[in-house]
């Protein structure tokens, strides 16, 4: 008996230490940040920087709070795979192809396949002899004319791979250049990332579009003022409705009535100009529905198309900011944003309005002295994420490679811009799937809340176990507390996050964590009713009661290990917790409290009372 | 102290009134779930779920919904979150814009009562979809393993019968009371992934429950084996009935605290978890113990 209890010691002692160990770190952390609170303003910034490899290590190793806690902003990613695809076949994309593409992504979206294998499977249903690499093969080496669709199949799965990289790469140098302390930007599979930025709470707005700017920045010519104007009324035609109103009127002929919904929807501004007219924010998604017909696109000019301005402007002078002008754009791209080496954030010397200076490479000024020249007294349009920022018209030919972007709302919107700019253009657009944003004042409230319980619970429980189970409840209670430090242990040793749910589990556990010590006491007490002796009802207690405990407990696990397997975000934290404080209080359950009684009934003969 | 120093009440000889009224409460919940429909949140629906705290006292929920069905083009579900206010919406509009148009709406509208966004969810809806198939997916798992490691440790399937049943009693009785209580609880009984998290902890402790009284009867089978099969199973019960009941005290006190404490945030988590201790603790002795009793009764007929 005293061997195994020997061992028994050991095994508590490590435990101990190792979870000391463990949170050891938690607590100089909060020790640091509540010193480097008491310092006058001044000094903290020094102590940081004396302190700063210290202090990030400490926050390193520190139990991590999850983002409920500390506030903060998850988001999950999805790359637009179908979008990939089609920019990888650039120019050699027909509508066959879009057509395939089209259905594939519907059909991937219903049914939860990935595009790539249903694209290639809608292709071999059409045509069983289609070769798909006649799309792709003049973009990259890897693929010839002869390619096997399997080998095209291989090579978009490489390209998706590389693409959800480097759209990792490009958001973490967003993140970092926006600056935020200790995000987490990781993969999720084959075509998802995980974001996760603590403290980003009023400037959520800014990060999600830094998220998701694809940043394609483009500069073309603006159509023909003349021939958009002719257009605007041929285009307009397309929606007449003619209705009769009345039968006959006094000529005997039916009266008619016109009616347009174009006309009312985009406001015409009369004159020849690049503007085709001015559409009311909350009618765009209506609009596009009908622009998008055939119909459309044959009246207007062939090398045209319509593009919406990237800010809300007033039409009179007291109105509403809320109309945006739809422009008449050429559709060949004369320069993009590859060109750009740097980009600045400044202020308009004339209008003292924010905006961004850039500067291109040898090429791009090249290129962008020869547009230049080519269109004196003409707009050029720059564009961002089909979006025209503005139209200065070329004054002069600009031969040292730069340009601005102007028309933007304020000077964050220039600095993301600009940092955009600079982290590269993502190689396909991302969705928000999820978002979740807690404000730091309800992370507080949160730790604040769950603390509290935690205190609470454990204080009742702790006080029935005593009334209720006497001196065994006592010792019960003892290793209750040790739990607790062993469940925090386990998370900070296995870099678990602690979460709110989490939190709860914790509670939970301390409420289900005397099960096993009162399934013991229980059988202790039988015993002796039976009329054993106190260490013969100990010995029995603790051995039969052993099945019970094992498999309720075996059972808990399973199901929490289920929850962790299947769970996101807080409810994972939530698992881990109860997976941990299941072996913690098995462990504090069993073997501790089993040391203590013996020590107490056998080394000092006392009479452990168990009520 | 002592509660049960010696029970010898009769569980399994009443065990008629335990079905009836496990039956009228599983019955109900049906009722309730197939006619008013459960009641998701947007994890499961998508959408997007904003709350929102003033800095006095927060205005009506009714009005706030009434001011906002316009920007937002669709009439949102607005509720108390204790003292601030959380809204729902399926509105198109995207997350940026979605923030301005109710901030600058109700700070325009209650101008000398600033409000803020202190949480914010957005589900996209095929991320709720997922989210949907891994929960379902979860529960279905949990109960065959489950099934699975009962019949193993207790060797015959009546046993697993008995467990598993238990716990759809549990699971179906908290989900009807979800579904009646929805809009007389003040608080949210939206079933989210925290309420899947705390279904699959009731299927836990409540088998923690049920396993407990079925090693008594295991144990109880193989001393007293002359002894009529009921009455081993009601003196079983009897001999656990201490640690039930004080494990379901130590465990209600434990998830009580947490109810009234824990925060807005974990008040449907915490209520999930109180039905399902009360069930889980009933349900082992008038769903588990007792169908035990009569599975074993008809075998022992037939033979």
């Amino acid at each position: 008996m005293k061997q195994s209890n020997g061992t028994k010691v050991f095994f508590i002692v490590c435990f101990v230490l190792l979870t000391g160990y463990y949170l050891s770190f938690t607590v100089m952390n909060w020790w640091a940040e509540r010193h480097i609170a008491s310092l006058p303003e001044n000094e903290q910034v020094e102590y940081r920087l004396q302190n700063q490899e210290r202090l990030n290590n400490l926050r390193a190793r520190k139990l991590n709070f999850g983002l409920d806690l500390q506030g903060g902003m998850y988001v999950t990613l999805e790359l637009a795979t179908h979008q990939l695809i089609a920019e990888l076949a650039r120019d050699q994309a027909d509508d066959v192809f879009s057509d395939v593409l089209a259905n594939a992504f519907q059909t991937a979206r219903e049914s939860g396949t990935d595009v790539i294998n249903e694209f290639i499977s809608e292709f071999e249903r059409r045509d069983s002899n289609a070769r798909l690499s006649r799309y792709f093969h003049m973009n990259t080496d890897d693929l010839t004319r002869a390619s096997s669709n399997d080998e095209v199949r291989a090579y978009l799965d490489r390209q998706r791979n590389a693409a959800v990289d480097r759209a990792v790469e490009i958001i973490r140098n967003r993140i970092d250049r926006f600056g935020v302390t200790e995000p987490s930007i990781v993969r999720a599979g084959s075509n998802r990332i995980v974001v996760e930025l603590p403290g980003i709470d009023d400037d959520a707005d800014r990060v999600r579009n830094l998220l998701r700017g694809t940043a394609r920045l483009e500069f073309r010519l603006m159509a023909n003022p003349n021939e958009l104007r002719s257009s605007f009324n041929r285009v307009a035609q397309i929606f007449d409705v003619r209705e009769e109103i009345a039968a006959e009127d006094e000529d005997g002929e039916p009266e008619i009535r016109v009616s347009n919904e174009l006309r009312e929807l985009i406001l015409d501004i009369g004159g020849a100009s690049v503007i085709f007219g001015y559409v009311n924010v909350a009618d765009t998604a209506r609009v596009n529905e009908l622009l998008n017909r055939d119909a459309v696109r044959r009246a207007l000019p062939s090398n045209v198309e319509l593009m919406y301005s990237a800010r809300p402007e007033r039409l009179t002078q007291d109105g509403p900011r809320n109309f945006l002008a739809l422009l008449g754009v050429r559709t060949q791209i004369e320069l993009t944003g590859e060109v750009i080496t740097d980009a600045r954030p400044s202020f308009d010397p004339q209008t003292n309005r924010p905006e961004v200076s850039m500067t291109m490479n040898r090429e791009g000024a090249r290129r962008w002295s020869m547009i230049t020249a080519a269109n004196i007294d003409r707009p050029v349009a720059i564009i961002l994420d089909d979006l025209v920022y503005s139209f200065p018209v070329v004054r002069t030919q600009i031969t040292e490679g730069r340009s601005s972007i102007s028309g933007l709302g304020g000077l964050s919107e220039a600095e993301d811009l600009v940092n955009i700019l600079l982290s590269g253009a993502l190689p396909a657009p991302l969705e928000i799937l999820e978002e979740r944003t807690v404000g730091a004042t309800l992370g507080e409230a949160s730790i604040r809340a769950g603390f509290n319980s935690a205190m609470l619970g454990l204080f009742l429980v702790v006080i029935f176990m005593v009334v209720y189970y006497r001196g065994g409840g006592a010792i019960a209670n003892i290793a209750l507390l040790l739990n607790i430090i062993f469940i925090l242990g386990i998370l900070a040793a296995f870099k678990a996050t602690l979460t709110l749910p989490g939190i709860a589990g914790i509670v939970l556990t301390i409420g289900m964590a005397v099960d096993a010590n009162v399934l013991i006491f229980d059988r202790i007490r039988e015993e002796q009713r039976a009329g054993k002796s106190l260490l013969a009802a100990i010995d029995s207690g603790y051995s039969n009661a052993m099945s019970a405990i094992l498999d309720a407990n075996i059972t808990t696990f399973l199901t929490a290990v289920i929850l962790f397997s299947f769970g996101m975000g807080p409810i994972k934290g939530f698992a881990v917790t109860l997976m941990a404080g299941i072996v913690a209080s098995l462990f504090s359950a069993i073997i501790i409290t089993r040391v203590i009684i013996d020590w107490l009934t056998r080394g000092k003969n006392i009479k452990v009372s168990f009520g | 102290m002592r509660l049960f120093e010696d029970p010898k009440i009769e569980f399994i000889n009443n065990r008629k009134i335990g079905y009836i009224i496990s039956g009228l409460l599983v019955l109900a919940s049906f009722g309730a779930i197939i006619f008013k429909g459960l009641n998701f949140g947007i994890d499961f629906r998508g959408g997007t779920e904003i709350v929102v705290s003033f800095e006095g006292t927060s205005p009506n929920v009714v009005e706030i919904r009434n001011v906002l069905s316009e920007p937002l083009a669709s009439t949102p579900e607005v509720k108390t979150f204790g003292e601030d206010v959380i809204i729902r919406t399926d509105s198109g509009l995207e997350g940026n814009a979605l923030r301005t148009a109710i901030l600058s709406t109700l700070n325009q509208q209650y101008s000398d009562n600033p409000s803020s966004i202190i949480k914010l969810d957005i589900v996209g809806p095929r991320f709720a979809e997922d989210l949907r198939d891994a929960a379902a997916m979860s529960i279905f798992f949990a109960l065959g393993i489950i099934f699975v490691y009962v019949l193993i440790r207790f060797k015959k399937w009546y046993f697993s019968l008995g467990a598993v049943a238990a716990l759809f009693h549990d699971v179906i009785i908290t989900l009807g009371i979800f579904t009646l209580f929805y809009e007389i609880m003040p608080f949210s009984l939206d079933i989210d992934q925290a309420i899947i998290a705390a279904f699959l902890t009731i299927v836990g402790y409540s088998l923690n429950d049920t396993v407990v009284v079925f090693d008594r009867i295991r144990e109880n089978s193989l001393i007293f084996k002359t002894e009529a099969y009921d009455r081993m199973v009601n003196r079983s019960i009897n001999n656990t009935l201490s640690r039930t009941v004080v494990t379901s005290m130590t465990t209600l006190i434990a998830v009580g605290v947490l109810f009234l404490f824990g925060g807005e945030v974990l008040k449907g988590l915490s209520f999930a978890l109180i039905l399902g201790v009360i069930l889980g603790t009933y349900s082992s002795i008038f769903v588990a113990s007792a169908l035990l009793v009569d599975l074993q009764l008809k075998k022992a007929e037939k033979s």
